[in-house]
């Protein structure tokens, strides 16, 4: 008996899901065809697709009006329409998947790495929760001010490197809209987007007045994430709890919240936390700049791995958020290390699925064009698919690989003033120093993941 | 398939939520002759916001599956509990259906935002049963509300 496995999916997926399954498992049931519909509806996947049941079936029906991933069902029949044609006809439906089946017309599904990605990307993002979350609304509310900073200095010292310091020049503007106004904004933006993200919009001007203030007394971008996280609890607490009588409400979010929470945030800022954080950070950027080789050498294998280790999740985001910070201190290293050290984790599985052909499925040989790509754009999470089949022998594979990119790139002294981009950004004049050397490290780290791989991933049987 | 559904069904659905004779004659005053009906019933608190979730439900693509059958539907915040609104037009209603002829029986669906996935079960169960030929026609056959609620107490 032929088998055919089908999903159905709507919109609001209340009825018409349910319509085209019990359409296709009727029409299946007169045509003598083993038929088994996975609906994806409201109530979530009911009756899910086994990967036995999609081995097994001579063809795949998928009747959505949403997007179904293809992913898990490359090499098969497939019949793709909307929801509606298998309410109205899904005889003929079924004829048509057969007859594809009978000459073998197999429908290539692209390994779509990018898909993956973007999903996997997509899934993390829902789960992020609590100050994780605060945290990464804050930083990509601030990634556009370091990047037109980072690229406005950057370009200033294509006149030379005190070209700035002569008023009236062309080096001085860009050095005025990058340093002293794009780089001037980062922190407050980064603490008002985080208390934003706690508060909601009462949450902006504490929040934006107590990163002014860090950045101010020198208290950076750590005393910029305090000020944040405080502004916004603090004001998510007076929200909650100042009752006025009716009538003066509409005094709340105009006049009262925004300027006792201001008050708050910011004599906590002036007295209180600033001047020990302004310690530890000046401290910190002190040992930054005065470091030995080995301490460099050390912190670049520590940030490379972290970069490697979750591939874009919280442990990264830690490494990538300290990198960005420094920036806003004119501290340009950790930067370089860490985006050389998102890059190669895709690069190295790319070539070592290119090379290394018995050690890879089909479909990971597939994935690794893309994933060169990803690898020069650094989305580390270009990894995840490789890494997700095989976590125990792909993770400190390409950790080895990023610790050393990172550690090689501390050693060359290699500065990096845009926080992303890849290589797409090197050719810009002087957003990059020492670029052999750069490129230098990324090879090598490169090289070491695929040799990795290579050693630690088992061969294949055909 | 059929698991004990016949007293759930009367949770979402009975008598006063039936109107065995439309009046409307296009597809939007259908629409808000159901809504009015879940409005009567105090199912709805938005009788705006519900016809407003529905037409654009069907902007995205009607609901009109042919066969003599729509079934508009709506998930909002504006809804209470989920329930069902059963009508019929014994005339036939210009739909936009699929098929492109009229639609007779109506199912307006009504869930709120966050419903349990027993009820949004019960209503998957519904949407099965309209596919199969002898409900429909047992719908379109029945002389009063009392047969209509007998008959899908009885899918």
């Amino acid at each position: 008996m032929k088998k055919i496995v089908a999903v159905t999916s709507c919109p609001t997926g209340i009825a018409h899901t349910y319509m085209a399954s019990e359409s296709l498992e009727e029409a299946a049931k007169k045509m003598d065809v083993q038929m088994k519909v996975e609906t994806q509806g409201s109530v979530g996947v009911e009756n899910e697709l086994t990967e036995q049941d999609i081995k097994e079936a001579d063809a795949v029906i998928i009747a959505a009006d949403t997007n179904v991933s293809h992913e898990r069902f490359g090499g098969k029949v497939i019949v793709e329409v909307a929801v509606a044609d298998a309410i109205n006809d899904a005889g003929a439906l079924i004829n048509q998947a057969l007859e594809k089946a009978d000459r073998g017309e197999k429908t290539e599904v692209k390994s779509n790495l990018k898909g993956q990605v973007s999903d996997e990307k997509e899934k993390r993002r829902s789960k992020r929760s609590g100050p994780y979350k605060h945290l990464m609304t804050g930083v990509s509310f601030m990634l556009p001010f370091v990047v037109a900073g980072g690229l406005s200095i950057a370009l200033s010292f294509v006149f030379g490197i005190n070209a700035a310091e002569q008023e009236g020049s062309l080096a001085a503007a860009l050095m005025q809209i990058g340093g002293s106004s794009a780089f001037a904004l980062m922190v407050p933006i980064l603490a008002g987007y985080i208390a934003f993200s706690i508060a909601d919009r009462p949450g902006i001007a504490p929040g934006m007045i107590g990163g002014m203030l860090a950045s101010s007394i020198g208290a950076g971008f750590l005393g910029g994430i305090i000020a944040g996280f405080l502004a916004g609890y603090i004001t998510q607490w007076l929200k909650e709890h100042i009752k006025l009588p009716e009538n003066l409400q509409g005094l709340m979010p105009v006049l009262v919240l925004p300027f006792l929470s201001s008050l708050i945030i910011g004599l906590l800022m002036i007295y209180l936390i600033g001047p020990p954080v302004e310690g530890i950070m000046s401290g910190l950027e002190s040992w930054l700049q005065g470091m030995t080789d080995a301490n460099a050498v050390l912190l670049g294998l520590i940030l490379g791995a972290m970069m490697a280790f979750d591939m874009g999740g919280p442990v990264n985001k830690a490494a990538y958020t300290f990198g960005v910070g420094l920036l806003g201190s004119e501290i340009y290293g950790p930067m370089a290390a860490i985006m050389a050290a998102g890059m190669t984790p895709p690069l190295g599985l790319a070539l070592a699925s290119t090379l290394f052909k018995n050690r890879f499925t089909r479909q990971e040989i597939e994935a690794g064009k893309p994933a060169w790509f990803m690898g020069i754009s650094f989305i580390t999470e270009g990894a995840i698919p490789f890494a997700a089949a095989d976590p125990i022998r792909v993770i400190p594979s390409i950790m080895t690989g990023s610790a050393v990119t990172g550690a090689l790139s501390m050693l060359f002294g290699v500065g990096l003033k845009a926080p992303h981009g890849g290589i797409f950004v090197l050719p810009i004049p002087n957003v990059v120093t020492n670029l052999g050397f750069y490129a230098l490290a990324i090879i090598a780290g490169t090289l070491v993941t695929a040799i990795m791989l290579r050693l630690l991933k088992p061969k294949l049987a055909e | 398939m059929k698991w004990g559904i016949k007293m759930e069904v009367n949770e979402f659905i009975n008598q006063n939520l039936i109107k065995m004779n439309l009046k409307s004659e296009d597809k939007e005053s259908v629409i808000k002759e159901m809504v009015e009906i879940m409005e009567e019933n105090e199912i709805i608190t938005d009788k705006e916001e519900v016809i407003k979730k529905a037409m654009e439900r069907e902007a995205k693509g009607t609901t009109g599956v042919g066969k003599g059958v729509a079934i508009p539907h709506v998930k909002s915040d504006a809804v209470k509990r989920p329930a069902v609104a059963f009508g019929r037009s014994d005339k036939g209603i210009d739909y936009g259906s699929m098929d492109e002829k009229p639609s007779h029986l109506f199912f307006l669906i009504t869930v709120p935002e966050k419903s349990h996935d027993e009820h949004l079960q019960l209503l998957a169960q519904l949407s099965r049963n309209l596919v199969h030929d002898d409900f429909r026609e047992s719908l379109l056959e029945a002389e009063s509300a009392e047969k209509v609620m007998e008959i899908l107490e009885n899918i």
